[in-house]
C-alpha cells in the first residue's frame, strides 16, 4: 500500500552469525505478551486469505458455466493481490525477513536447467520466441 | 448416443448459463467464508493500534463484502438461461 512511495530503512542489514546480507526492514515492535497484537491480526488475515485461494482456485475449476468461472477467477486474482498486499505490508513493517541464495548456486540450476531444455519437443532458436504460445478456443 | 437425437446445430459448444448442483454448493461454501472473513477482518481492524494496520484489515473486509455480492448474484435466478433447451426438461 503505497510503500513504493516511502523510504525503507535500510533494505540490506547484516546480522551477527550470516555471511549473507538478510533483505529486512526494523522490526515495527508490538508487545509480547499473551494479547493479541497487530502482528498476530495481520499473520490470521494472511492465513485466511491464502486458505482463501486454496478454496477459489477448486471453485473456479470446478465452475460449469463461463460467467461463473470468470467471476470466481476474478475473486481468486483479488483474494490473490490482498494476500499479497498483507505480506508486503508485514514486509514493510519488518516482521518479514528474506534470505538471498547465494549467485553461484543460482547459476548452477540455470545452466542445469538450460541444458534440459534440449528435453523440449518444441525446440526453439532464441530462448523467448513465443512460436508455441497456447492459443484459446474461440466461442 | 447424443449425436444421433440431435441436429448439428442444437449441440452445445459450452455448458448453458444455469447452475449446476455443484456449483451451488460451492457458491454457498464461498459466501460463507467471505461473510466470515469480511466480519473477521472488520473485527481486526477494531482490535489494532497502528492505522496503517487498522486501514489495510478494512480495506480487505471491504474487498470480501464486494466478493459476497458478486457471488450472491449468481443464486439470483433471474440471471440464468431459464430458456435454454437444454434445460427445459428441469422446468416443473
Amino acid at each position: 500500500m503505497n510503500s513504493h512511495t516511502r523510504s525503507y530503512g535500510g533494505y540490506q542489514q547484516h546480522f551477527s552469525g550470516s555471511t549473507n546480507p538478510t533483505i529486512k526492514n526494523p522490526t515495527t515492535q508490538v508487545p509480547q505478551s499473551t494479547q493479541f497484537n497487530d502482528r498476530d491480526c495481520l499473520n490470521d488475515i494472511l492465513a485466511m486469505e491464502k486458505w482463501l485461494t486454496d478454496g477459489f482456485n477448486v471453485f473456479a475449476r470446478e465452475a460449469s458455466h463461463q460467467a461463473l468461472h470468470n467471476d470466481v477467477m476474478h475473486i481468486l486474482n483479488e483474494t490473490h493481490r490482498a494476500a499479497r498486499d498483507v505480506f508486503n505490508l508485514m514486509f514493510e513493517k519488518g516482521w518479514y525477513s528474506l534470505h538471498p541464495e547465494q549467485p553461484e548456486q543460482v547459476a548452477k540450476e540455470h545452466q542445469k536447467f538450460q541444458s534440459y531444455e534440449s528435453q523440449m519437443p518444441q525446440q526453439r532458436t532464441s530462448p523467448y520466441e513465443s512460436g508455441g504460445m497456447y492459443q484459446p478456443r474461440q466461442y | 448416443m447424443y449425436r444421433d437425437r440431435y441436429p448439428q446445430q442444437y449441440r452445445m459448444n459450452q455448458p448453458p448459463r444455469v447452475l449446476s448442483t455443484k456449483d451451488c454448493s460451492y457458491l454457498t461454501d464461498a459466501l460463507s467464508w467471505e461473510l466470515l472473513t469480511a466480519k473477521k477482518a472488520h473485527f481486526l481492524a477494531s482490535q489494532c493500534s497502528d492505522q496503517q494496520v487498522k486501514q489495510q484489515l478494512e480495506q480487505i473486509s471491504q474487498l470480501h463484502q464486494t466478493h459476497y455480492d458478486i457471488l450472491l448474484n449468481h443464486l439470483n435466478t433471474t440471471e440464468h438461461d431459464h430458456d435454454h433447451f437444454g434445460y427445459q426438461g428441469y422446468r416443473q
